[in-house]
C-alpha cells in the first residue's frame, strides 16, 4: 500500500530521513513512533507530496509520488487523507464550510449532498450539530475532531494522522483513539498514525514502527513490542508502565 | 549579500509569475476579489481619507511660505496641486497603506502558514496560490488603487481648504492655474503611480506571509520584513517609474 524504498530527506546539512525501507500494509492501523525530530511528520509529509524526498522511491497505493508533480499529486490526495498536528481549520470559515472544503473540490456534489455528507463526517466524529459555529468558537479538542471530520468525509483509501492525540486530555485522548479504530474498522482504511503515545499506539495499533535519527530501528506487533529488548522500545514502555 | 539579494528578487519574480498565470484565469473567483476589495476599502478608507486631507493641507503650508516670498499666491493651487498628484501623494499614501494592508495581509498568510492551514488546502486538493493568495493579491490591487485615488482627491480639498483658510487664498484664485500646470499627463502619470504602487504593496505582503516557515517569531518577522521590502520598494518603484515617465513626457 505505501513503501519507502531508501528514501532520504535533509533540510539543508540536517538528514531527517537516512535511506529508509518500510512497508506500510493496506487495511492495518500502523503507528510510527520515536522521539522528537527522528523524522516521522516529515514521513507522512513526504506521503501526500508536502515534501518531496531528496533521493529514494515512494510508492503510495502504486503512485510513484517521488516523481509526480503537484497537478499529478491530486489524484493521490483524493485517496490520502491527512490529519495534522494542529487542527488547522480554516478560521475564516465556519465548520460547515470546512468540512465541505474538500467535498466542494474532489466531488461534484449538490448543496444537499454536500449537507449530508458534512453532517455524517460530523455525527461520526460525536460533534452533531455544530456545523453553523466558527472555529474559534471551538475547544482545542472539538477543533481536533473536526480536523478530521473534514478528512473522513472525503472517504480517504488512506488515513494519516500526525500527533493526534498530542494536547488532548485523557477523554477526549480515548474518543480520538477509539475514533481511528472505528474508521479504520468500518471504512477499511489504511491508518498510519504519528504519535509519542506508546499506551495509544499498544491499545490501537495492529501494527508498531520505531524510528531513531531518520530509520527503521524495529516494527512489529503490540505484542511483539511488549517482549522487546531494544533500549529505544524499553524506554518508550516504561512510559507507559509509569 | 548581494547574492542573497539576488536570490530573494528571483523567487519574488518566479511568485509572481505563479500568480500572474493564476490571476489570467481568475474570472469564476470575481466575487470573491470583489468581496476583498470591499473588505480592504472599508477598513482602510477612513484612514487614507484622513491621510490624504493632511497630505494636501501640508503641501499647501509648505508651499504658501515659499510663492509668498516670489509674491505668487496665484500659482499656490497648481503647484501644490502638481506636487501631490505625480510625487508626493500616491507615495505617502502607498506608505500608509503598506502599513495597514500590507502588515495585516502577511500577517493573516504567515499564521495560516504556521498553524499548517496552507498544507491543510494542499491535502484537500486545492491550489492555495489560487484559492487564498489570488483574491488577496488582486483585491489589494483593485482596493490599494481605488484608495490611493481616493487619497489624492481628498489631498486636492485638503490643499483647496488650507488655502482658503490659513493662506487667504480664496479657492477661485487656488484653481486658477491647476490647468496651466496640472496636465493631463500629470494625472495620468499620477494614475500610473498607484497602479504600481498598489501592485507593489499586493505582492510583496502576499510574498512575505507565504514564504513564513516556523511559528509565532517568524510571524512577527515576516511582517517586519513585509513592511521594511515594501516600503524600500516604493521608493524604488517611484524613481524608477518617475524617471521613465518623465522620459516618456519629453519625448
Amino acid at each position: 500500500m505505501i513503501e519507502f524504498r531508501q528514501v532520504t530527506k535533509s533540510f539543508g546539512p540536517r538528514t531527517i530521513l537516512n535511506k529508509l525501507d518500510l512497508k506500510i500494509p493496506a487495511s492495518q492501523i500502523v503507528f510510527v513512533l520515536g522521539m522528537s525530530g527522528t523524522g516521522k511528520s516529515v514521513l507522512l509529509k513526504n506521503i501526500v507530496g508536502l515534501l518531496k524526498p531528496d533521493s529514494g522511491e515512494l510508492i503510495v497505493d502504486g503512485y510513484p509520488v517521488h516523481q509526480m508533480s503537484e497537478m499529478e499529486m491530486m489524484n493521490v490526495r483524493k485517496i490520502c487523507g491527512m490529519v495534522f498536528q494542529q487542527p488547522a481549520l480554516f478560521d475564516f470559515l465556519s465548520v460547515f464550510e470546512n468540512v465541505a472544503y474538500g467535498l466542494r473540490r474532489h466531488f461534484q456534489l449538490n448543496e444537499n449532498e454536500i449537507g449530508d455528507k458534512v453532517k455524517e463526517a460530523l455525527e461520526l466524529v460525536g460533534l452533531p450539530g455544530v456545523e453553523s459555529k466558527m472555529p474559534h468558537e471551538l475547544s482545542y479538542g472539538m477543533k481536533k475532531r473536526v480536523s478530521l471530520a473534514r478528512t473522513v468525509a472525503l472517504k480517504p483509501k488512506i488515513l494519516l494522522f500526525d500527533e493526534p492525540t498530542t494536547g488532548l486530555d485523557p477523554i477526549s485522548t480515548n474518543r480520538v483513539n477509539e475514533l481511528i479504530l472505528s474508521l479504520s474498522k468500518n471504512l477499511g482504511t489504511t491508518s498510519l498514525v504519528v504519535s509519542h503515545d506508546m499506551e495509544s499506539a499498544l491499545s490501537v495499533a495492529d501494527h508498531i514502527v520505531m524510528l531513531e535519527a531518520g530509520r527503521l530501528v524495529c516494527q512489529g506487533s503490540p505484542q511483539e513490542m511488549k517482549e522487546s529488548s531494544i533500549p529505544l522500545v524499553k524506554n518508550f514502555l516504561s512510559e507507559v508502565t509509569q | 549579500m548581494i547574492s542573497q539579494a539576488l536570490i530573494l528578487l528571483g523567487d519574488y519574480l518566479l511568485f509572481f509569475n505563479q500568480i500572474i498565470q493564476r490571476a489570467q484565469k481568475s474570472w469564476g473567483q470575481r466575487e470573491e476579489i470583489c468581496e476583498k476589495a470591499l473588505q480592504v476599502i472599508k477598513e482602510s478608507l477612513l484612514t487614507t481619507v484622513f491621510a490624504g486631507f493632511f497630505v494636501g493641507a501640508i503641501m499647501t503650508l509648505q508651499f504658501t511660505m515659499q510663492v509668498q516670498m516670489f509674491d505668487a499666491m496665484s500659482y499656490l493651487g497648481a503647484l501644490v496641486t502638481s506636487a501631490t498628484v505625480r510625487e508626493v501623494g500616491p507615495l505617502l499614501i502607498a506608505f500608509l497603506l503598506s502599513g495597514k494592508i500590507g502588515a495585516f495581509t502577511s500577517a493573516e498568510l504567515g499564521t495560516m502558514k504556521v498553524s499548517e492551514q496552507i498544507d491543510a488546502i494542499r491535502c484537500l486538493g486545492a491550489d492555495p496560490l489560487k484559492e487564498v493568495i489570488l483574491p488577496r493579491f488582486l483585491g489589494i490591487i483593485i482596493a490599494s488603487f481605488f484608495l490611493l485615488s481616493f487619497g489624492l482627491l481628498f489631498s486636492f480639498l485638503g490643499g483647496v481648504l488650507m488655502a482658503s483658510s490659513f493662506s487667504g487664498l480664496p479657492w477661485e484664485q487656488y484653481l486658477t492655474h491647476i490647468p496651466t500646470i496640472v496636465s493631463r499627463f500629470s494625472v495620468i502619470s499620477g494614475g500610473v503611480k498607484c497602479l504600481i504602487f498598489s501592485t507593489v504593496i499586493a505582492t510583496i505582503c502576499t510574498y512575505r506571509g507565504y514564504q513564513v516557515l516556523g511559528g509565532a517569531r517568524e510571524v512577527g518577522e515576516g511582517v517586519v520584513q513585509a513592511a521594511t521590502q515594501t516600503m524600500i520598494a516604493l521608493v524604488l518603484a517611484d524613481w524608477v517609474s518617475s524617471f521613465i515617465l518623465e522620459g516618456i513626457a519629453n519625448a
